[in-house]
């Protein structure tokens, strides 16, 4: 069982893996939980207790169905979490814990630090302000750049996410790019000032399937360049797959199971996981009927574990007690009472 | 852009054309002649003197033929004679067209900044205490009658605090400009209000919307700061469905702020408009009418290149 450690215990573990050298987590989330107040028929609670780390460099994929909780967490880790949110638990990164934050340290934060690419390339940028300048604003902003200083620079980043002919892109507006190249663009915006860690939630979902690989494959590239530390948000399990080192899969606000990708695919030990891994449709068979996972993710939580409604293990205690999260092999954690 | 312009000027000519012909139509329509009036107020005109008069004013000549020569001598800039203000028309216009752009431009200069400001500021935190209060000062604004602010207005300060005339005219021919505008603050006061309040409302629901949208987020995200992201990122894209409230305003505003001229005694073209159809003066009604048309039409194409300037999702072909 995950114990909630008070903020000052964190504190002092965190100053002593420092001062002992150990390699401290670019990121470190410790029990998160983010809620709302409560709507009719809505769970107050989106993200319960979680916590999880992401090592500088590393890239970690959170898999989850609409409603898990993906994107709260990734939007709490920016500080953009709707303001009648209220989070608990510790967020620390690079030393120190986010959820105390000013508004400005906030705004300091964001887009250096820490940049977001979102899943909509369409709406997500600005449509009466060229590109180039969107690009610009987050270096005049925080590299204290002239507005031409960091135009040319925007040029520069779009040609690094391969975007043809960048000069006259840059002078274009949003609307003129097709959806991958949007999303190039801001790709680029967010690493434009080299931030430790990038957050994607789902950034490929709204694309063609051969522009989806382009850009992981962009985003691959640029990982390997500058060592960005990566939250990859995605409902797409193989796409996941494709970037991540590690995997956490998310279920109703909490944290299934987690482990490495290989370790995973090896031996998937939550069923949730293994349902979504059936869900995957297989090359070569052709006819085969796809799989589903029975039942949806809204509605009530039910007693005890939440998957235990749609679950084809439930028994009676299952639906009694919540799993805690364990670490069943090396680095490898589930939060299931079937699993030994 | 510059062939979509000339285009829409064509087509603004082609409208204002079709319109001489209805309101001539809806002129010659109207119950009461001319000549009978002028008749009522001279009992000493003898009948050959009025038969002289009527076919003077052309009363027997069929009206396609009376348009034709209205429409002949109104292109060569001949509006005929006014027969209430006994003055050509053009003389009588210029200085009510005068008065009402003196109105027009103050309210709007007055209005569409404070609406931006007050709708900004209400969507910040809808149902928050300033919305709520900018809400009730927009309510009240659209609500409260004209007459009724106009004649507490002038009690208040014309009257009681004797700060402000009460009249939107200075008696002096050729007052001075400080004179003249004390005249104007108090119809200039009564119409902002008049104004102000749907723009607020509009305002306050675009910037709500814009607010709420996925680049405003993007923008967030890249530490920017809340002044940098209303003005720089959601007022630009806000504004652009408020051009056209601003352009149907602008028509309303010509010839409709006619309650506040006719109580603080501003001979502008509301007025004028309402006198011309009142005393049965059909050269006057019918250039007025038609500048009315006209400023609308002016209003709407400008609102057009507005969006084209505003969105470069829009372009003008």
């Amino acid at each position: 069982m995950m114990i909630a450690a008070p903020a000052s215990v964190a504190e002092i573990q965190d100053a002593h893996s420092q001062a002992s050298g150990a390699a401290t987590p670019l990121l470190r989330v410790q029990d998160l939980t983010i809620a709302f107040p409560a709507a009719v028929g809505r769970e107050a609670e989106v993200v319960s207790s979680i916590s999880y780390e992401i090592g500088a460099g590393e890239a970690l994929g959170v898999v989850g169905e609409s409603g898990c909780g993906k994107t709260m967490t990734s939007l709490a880790l920016m500080g953009l979490l709707p303001p009648a949110a209220q989070v608990d638990g510790a967020i620390w990164f690079d030393g120190r814990d986010l959820t105390k934050l000013s508004a400005r340290a906030w705004r300091s934060h964001r887009g250096r630090d820490a940049a977001m690419v979102f899943q909509e390339p369409m709406t997500a940028m600005n449509p009466v302000m060229r590109v180039g300048d969107q690009i610009a604003e987050v270096l005049v902003r925080h590299e204290g750049m002239s507005k031409r200083d960091g135009f040319s620079r925007a040029v520069q980043l779009l040609a690094s996410v391969h975007i043809p002919s960048p000069e006259r892109r840059a002078q274009d507006y949003p609307h003129q790019l097709s959806g991958g190249m949007r999303q190039r663009a801001m790709i680029a915006m967010a690493l434009a000032c080299r931030p430790k860690l990038l957050v994607a939630d789902e950034p490929t979902t709204a694309l063609d399937v051969t522009v989806q690989a382009q850009i992981l494959d962009l985003m691959l590239e640029l990982q390997e360049q500058h060592g960005t530390a990566i939250q990859f948000i995605s409902h797409n399990l193989a796409v996941v797959s494709e970037i991540a080192h590690r995997i956490m899969v998310m279920y109703s606000g909490r944290i299934v199971e987690y482990a490495s990708v290989g370790d995973l695919f090896a031996n998937p030990l939550h069923p949730y996981t293994q349902g979504l891994i059936k869900t995957l449709p297989e090359m070569g068979q052709p006819g085969s009927d796809l799989y589903t996972i029975p039942g949806t993710i809204g509605g009530k939580r039910p007693p005890g574990c939440r998957f235990s409604n749609r679950c084809p293990l439930a028994d009676a205690g299952c639906r009694q007690a919540e799993p805690a999260l364990r670490e069943v092999a090396p680095r490898h954690y589930v939060a299931c009472h079937k699993v030994n | 852009m510059l062939r979509y312009t000339l285009t829409r000027i064509g087509q603004a000519v082609l409208v204002l054309l079709v319109m001489t012909v209805l309101l001539f139509l809806l002129i010659n329509l109207m119950p009461g002649d001319p000549v009978d009036n002028m008749l009522e107020g001279n009992p000493s005109l003898t009948a050959a003197s009025a038969a002289q008069i009527r076919e003077l004013y052309g009363a027997g000549v069929p009206l396609p033929v009376r348009y034709w020569n209205w429409i002949t001598a109104a292109v060569q800039g001949d509006f005929g004679y006014s027969s209430i203000y006994f003055r050509p028309v053009a003389e009588v216009l210029g200085p009510a067209l005068g008065q009402t752009l003196k109105l027009m431009v103050a309210t709007l200069v007055l209005s569409v900044p404070l609406a931006l400001l007050l709708g900004s500021l209400a969507s910040l935190r809808p149902g928050g205490l300033m919305d709520n209060l900018i809400s009730f000062f927009a309510f009240a604004s659209i609500s409260l009658p004209n007459f009724w602010l106009s004649l507490i207005l002038i009690i208040v300060f014309a009257v009681q605090l004797g700060w402000l005339p009460a009249s939107g005219t200075p008696l002096e021919t050729n007052p001075p400009i400080w004179l003249e505008v004390r005249h104007l603050v108090l119809p200039v006061l009564v119409l902002t209000m008049f104004f102000v309040g749907p723009l607020v409302r509009y305002v306050r629901a675009s910037m709500i919307e814009t607010l709420s949208s996925d680049f405003v987020r993007t923008a967030r995200s890249k530490g920017l700061s809340e002044p940098q992201i209303i003005i720089r990122h959601a007022l630009r894209n806000a504004l652009i469905p408020m051009v056209t409230v601003l352009a149907l305003g602008f028509g309303g505003l010509f010839s409709g702020s006619l309650v506040v001229e006719t109580i603080f005694g501003v001979l502008g073209m509301g007025k004028m408009i309402f006198d011309a159809i009142r005393y049965v003066d059909f050269n006057l009604a019918l250039i007025g009418l038609l500048l009315a048309t006209l400023v609308t039409l002016i209003s709407n194409l400008l609102a057009d290149l507005a969006y084209a300037w505003l969105d470069p999702r829009i372009s003008l072909k």
